[in-house]
């Protein structure tokens, strides 16, 4: 039943949370870097003790941790999670304006890859052992082999530098307000950090695919329709394309978390202001709280992704539908 | 059916091509070791070249020799990588063996930390350990060990579950043997390839983690930058046209990943009984 | 899905955008309306000087009540009159009437009060825990009470930009209502803020009315200056030797140094109360500080390391109104650096080209931060200069907080420095620095040092401060430069370079502070394009 399925799903995103917040903030509290040094950084010589213990006040620093814990906990729970140290905003309100910009950056290259990927896969499945099949092999397997970084760089070096066709950095054109920004200067801008998670990001589900689709074509139903006189092309189309394309969705879906992982390095590379650059920034300057609040955050997304390819498996899958009964 | 010239079946391949990754990974350490201190000595008449004849990846803006760093830093990245990896794959036996042999709370609690530590996208789980180590090389070798061994704890497990319903085992055990025993004796010669695979095929996704991390700033080592702290450096030379500066090193880490993959994929072929004599 | 329809539905639209994107107008040049600034780091926590914002100088939204002019001299701003009253606890100032904030609100005195009472309490990075009280007499005076005697805390009125009490709170600094020349017009978090004129500014209207800030990494910066899209650029020295057409290269003297410090106690063993090892054995004779201070060719590591950006430092405070010139000596002379070890009895008995005494050689490791290329360039190269007259400095990078948590007190490190205060001069060469002691890491103690530095504090003026400051470094006989103790090798001051559109006249820049980037706004009121 669906609601059974929802509700154990909830009951797991709970202990999930539960459980990774617990550890992050153990882990977090570990760590040597001093939080009031982090954030007084390069003003150190004029700040005195006696600032620095107002400081730490302010930031709650001053308590025990496992009262800090308990606090910031309970604030969890009511959907406070706190106050960024970096923007000096509530960290919700860092993340969700941060979110919205890499969304579309993550939501475009999601797209890409997995429409490149699958195509791609079939491709290779469908001409096994062709020259083109190992070409495409050789290119997922190089693209496996390759730091994200360092395809954005060579891009950048390519395409904006040399060529000058594409924008060198950010979101938007310099200078222009977020409303002033058309939609085809964002798609602008959104183009090498997309394309260079994309090209990285069909490696998977090129080979997944392409493995997929060798086992439909060796099939008893390919080879029936074979036998019939239907081309590759033509199996590849019309009767294996829904069994290929299920594994496939379902592995993209999983993937979202290699894919924010992704968005943490390319915006690097593209001084794109997402939600990405924010963790390093939070790491590296040791805001606490934003960095603990971006941790849960992209757990519910991973496991957002994990649960909707579980869900399509379960609604898609006529062979699940029976087992777990009626899910109309 | 292809035609290979040199008659060689396809184990004597395999070996060669494994031989062939080694020699290439001696080739690094030894270069990096006979190089000594070059990379690190400035010479400020030679400063910013381009590749040429003295030096085939150019010099950096304090003059230093980008072929002799990008090796240096190779060999760094390898060892990062190397022991990070082999950490967690000592992790993920030790975890996945108790978690098949240990009775059921004990494989509950190990699959529920498995499902904890793929929660977080992996990089953020990197930056989060890397943070609580405060940084540095100790702190990347760290959180790339920490982060990488739930996949292959669950292969083995599964491994694992699946001899213990084998007719040997079922008969060692009814024989008297200890579970202790059973596992030393009987999973563990088996699930060696596994692991030695699985630990083969970590090394390029630790040695590329490792770079990301570094390359975000995270694990400045002190002594001599590895590869991502290289391509960090160059990321503010881009504009101004030195390519060689990203170019080469980055090459010598995507080379370097391959290599272990093909070289795990090879051990692979070998030591699958099925895929061996063909 | 396959192939084709890949192509029309995905790589056809995208090739169109790609090519039929519009090219942003040169608008420096033709249209000379806004002024598009890539400066620096943004500023993350907001304009909100009670938190810090400005401290370095000029907090541009929000004015202050008394200002540097381009000489450093100390001008009058919002306030008419500044005494300090005999026992120098309390500043009696009288502000001018008839400011209003850019909401029309009139600036009275209870702002300043609020001003200076809510930023002793809000934990940012301006420190005035000094202030005991400041209260208002009527409206248009202020007194501000003192715990202790300190003429630095003039400073703070010098940069503390004074915000309105009625509009102030926890999301003032994303909306910061000021009285200053310019007011935010809008902040897009992580790409640019859009700032404007403010019609209802006191003093003389800037003739730019609007204002850009891009935020960027260093090298997107210079590829939109490539473009034509930027009229002023802050660029690290090492990138200011390339050509930008239509922009000058701009070069600002600045105060921001970087030196040695050098360990002044031997290492008897002694650990300060949180645990970190004290004293280096062969930095805690003289003889080798000066020497290493002789032997520096301090012009070639700025030809070198800085691009030729820069000028060579003999002290903390290089050329600003405090420094004394007497400090000033001949270096690059690597005889007289071997002389006086000779002297000391500094032999190279072994014939390793390293010399020793007493059991010891003359070797130490240099720390540098390992994030900053330039304080990395200076280790290597000072380290080259001293081999020859036989010592060994080994450079070694090192994580900051590893510096400054564990290694500052027991090995050499490149630090850097330089403000506008001479309170730095206090902190880093009075001997009663409390732990954590990041200032006077070397643990100098001159009685004589000490006793002028405190003095200078207790100064009833501004200058009649200057000549104990300058008594301090050298006063004849002794003093914490390096003809006295020799208690840093400074190196060099960095010059703080931008490409500035040639279209634009920025009039005279003060000598810049540490960090560099916005400190070049102090006088953007007055700035103005000069092409038709």
């Amino acid at each position: 039943m669906i609601t059974r399925f929802l509700v154990v799903k909830t009951c797991r995103l709970i202990l999930l949370i539960a459980a990774v917040a617990t550890l992050s903030f153990v882990l977090v509290n570990s760590s040597p870097v001093n939080p009031v040094d982090a954030y007084v950084g390069a003003a150190m010589l004029r700040i005195s003790p006696d600032q620095r213990e107002v400081i730490a006040k302010r930031w709650g620093l001053d308590r025990p941790p496992v009262e800090r814990f308990g606090r910031w906990a309970g604030q969890m729970a009511t959907g406070n999670l706190g106050v960024s140290t970096i923007f000096n905003e509530p960290v919700l309100s860092v993340i969700g304006k941060r979110f919205v910009t890499s969304f579309w950056l993550m939501a475009l290259a999601w797209s890409l890859s997995g429409a490149l990927g699958f195509g791609l896969g079939l491709i290779a499945g469908a001409r096994e052992d062709t020259l083109l099949d190992r070409g495409i092999r050789l290119y997922a397997y190089t693209m496996a082999s390759t730091p994200t970084f360092w395809v954005g760089m060579i891009l950048l070096m390519i395409f904006s530098v040399s060529l000058g066709w594409t924008p060198v950095c950010c979101a938007w054109p310099p200078g222009l307000s977020a409303e002033q920004a058309t939609q085809w200067q964002r798609l602008h801008h959104l183009l090498l950090p997309a394309l260079t998670l994309s090209l990285v990001g069909i490696a998977q589900i090129t080979l997944h695919t392409r493995e997929k689709t060798i086992q439909a074509l060796r099939s008893d139903y390919a080879i029936f329709a074979r036998a019939q006189g239907e081309s590759t092309v033509g199996i590849v189309f019309r009767r294996a394309l829904r069994n290929v394309a299920l594994p496939a969705v379902t592995l993209q879906f999983a993937s979202l978390g290699e894919l924010f992982g992704g968005a943490v390095l390319a915006e690097q590379v593209f001084a794109y202001p997402g939600l990405g650059r924010t963790t390093v920034e939070a790491g590296i300057r040791g805001d606490i709280p934003l960095l603990l609040g971006i941790v849960l955050f992209s757990t519910i997304f991973v496991f957002t992704g994990n649960f909707m390819a579980d869900f399509i498996y379960h609604l898609v899958d006529p062979r699940l539908r029976k087992a777990t009964g009626a899910i109309s | 059916m292809t035609i290979n010239p040199l008659a060689l079946d396809r184990r004597t391949r395999t070996m060669m091509v494994i031989l062939g990754c080694l020699i290439l990974f001696s080739a690094i350490f030894l270069g990096a070791w006979l190089y000594g201190e070059q990379g690190q000595v400035t010479n400020l008449a030679l400063r910013k070249l381009p590749p040429g004849w003295n030096q085939p990846f150019g010099t950096d803006w304090l003059g230093r020799d980008m072929f002799a760093r990008t090796i240096k830093g190779l060999r760094i990245s390898l060892e990062i990588g190397l022991a990070a990896a082999t950490c967690s794959a000592i992790i993920a036996l030790l975890l996945g063996l108790a978690a098949a042999t240990m009775g059921r709370i004990v494989d509950v609690s190990v699959t529920w930390l498995c499902d904890v530590g793929m929660a977080t996208p992996h990089l953020v789980l990197l930056i989060l350990i890397s943070f609580a180590c405060g940084g540095g090389a100790k702190g990347v070798i760290i959180a790339v060990a920490a982060s990488h061994w739930p996949a292959l704890t669950r292969v083995i497990r599964a491994e694992v579950m699946q001899l213990r319903t084998s007719d040997y085992i079922k008969l060692s055990h009814r024989l008297g043997k200890s579970p202790a025993w059973i596992a030393r004796h009987h999973f563990l010669p088996h699930v060696v390839p596994q692991f030695l695979v699985g630990l083969l095929l970590l090394f390029p996704h630790a040695i590329l983690h490792a770079a990301g991390l570094t390359f975000l700033g995270f694990g400045m080592s002190p002594h001599t930058p590895e590869i991502g702290t290289l391509l960090a450096e160059s990321m503010r030379y881009l504009t101004t046209g030195m390519w060689w500066l990203a170019v080469a090193p980055g090459l010598a880490l995507v080379l370097s990943a391959m290599t272990f993959d093909v070289l795990g994929n090879n051990v692979r072929a070998l030591l699958d009984p099925k895929t061996l004599r063909e | 899905m396959n192939v084709r329809h890949f192509l029309i539905g995905v790589a056809l639209p995208l090739l169109l955008v790609v090519t039929s994107c519009d090219r942003q107008q040169k608008v420096s040049a033709d249209t000379p309306k806004t002024l598009t600034l890539i400066l620096g780091e943004e500023n993350t926590e907001g304009f909100d000087p009670t938190l810090g914002w400005g401290s370095y100088g000029n907090p541009l939204f929000q004015s202050t009540l008394l200002k540097r002019d381009a000489d450093l001299k100390i001008v009058p701003d919002l306030a008419t009159d500044w005494t300090l009253d005999d026992r120098q606890l309390a500043w009696t100032v009288k502000i001018r009437t008839g400011v209003v904030f850019s909401d029309g609100s009139p600036l009275t005195a209870r702002d300043v009060v609020y001003t200076f009472n809510t930023a002793a309490k809000a934990g940012g990075v301006v420190d005035l825990s000094n202030l005991q009280q400041a209260e208002a007499i009527d409206d248009s005076t202020v007194i501000l009470r003192l715990k202790l005697p300190d003429i630095t805390f003039i400073q703070h009125l010098i940069t503390l930009g004074i915000v309105p009490e009625k509009l102030h709170g926890p999301g003032y600094g994303r909306k910061p209502i000021g009285s200053g020349p310019y007011r935010l017009v809008r902040w897009d978090e992580g790409q640019q803020m859009i700032v404007e004129a403010n019609d209802r500014y006191y003093g003389s209207k800037p003739s730019i009315k609007r204002l850009v800030f891009l935020f960027s990494t260093e090298d997107a910066a210079i590829a939109a200056a490539m473009a034509g899209k930027v009229d002023v650029l802050g660029v690290s020295s090492n990138l200011a030797g390339q050509k930008i057409p239509g922009m000058t290269l701009h070069v600002v003297k600045s105060v921001d140094n970087r030196g040695l410090m050098f360990p002044m106690v031997p290492d008897t063993g002694r650990k300060t109360p949180r645990g970190l090892a004290i004293g280096n054995n062969v930095t805690s004779d003289i003889a080798i500080r000066k020497a290493v201070n002789y032997a520096i060719n301090r012009q070639a590591l700025v030809n070198g390391v800085l691009d030729g950006h820069g000028r060579p430092a003999f002290g903390a405070v290089d050329d600003l109104p405090w420094d004394n010139p007497e400090i000033r000596f001949k270096d690059n002379d690597p005889e007289k650096a071997k002389a006086i070890l000779e002297e000391a009895g500094w032999h190279d008995t072994d014939g390793d080209g390293i010399r020793e005494k007493g059991g010891k050689k003359a070797e130490f490791e240099i720390l540098y931060n390992t994030k900053d290329s330039l304080r990395q360039g200076l280790a290597l190269a000072v380290s080259d200069m001293l081999r020859p007259i036989g010592i060994k400095a080994v450079p070694r990078g090192e994580n900051w907080d590893r510096i400054k948590d564990e290694l500052t007190h027991s090995f050499v490190v490149v630090y850097g420095f330089g403000g506008h205060s001479p309170l730095e001069m206090y902190k880093l060469y009075h001997s009663n620095g409390p732990e954590p002691m990041y200032w006077n890491a070397g643990f100098y103690v001159n009685p004589v040092v000490d006793k002028y530095l405190d003095q200078a504090l207790l100064a009833p003026s501004f200058d009649e401060a200057i000549p104990l400051w300058k008594k301090a470094q050298w006063d004849g006989k002794t003093g914490l430069s390096t003809p006295g103790d020799a208690s840093w090798a400074w190196l060099v001051n960095l010059d703080h370079t931008y490409f500035i559109n040639q279209c634009l006249d920025v009039g005279r820049s003060q000598m810049e502070p540490h960090g560099h980037g916005w400190p070049i706004t102090a006088n953007i009121d007055q700035w103005h394009w000069i092409c038709k």
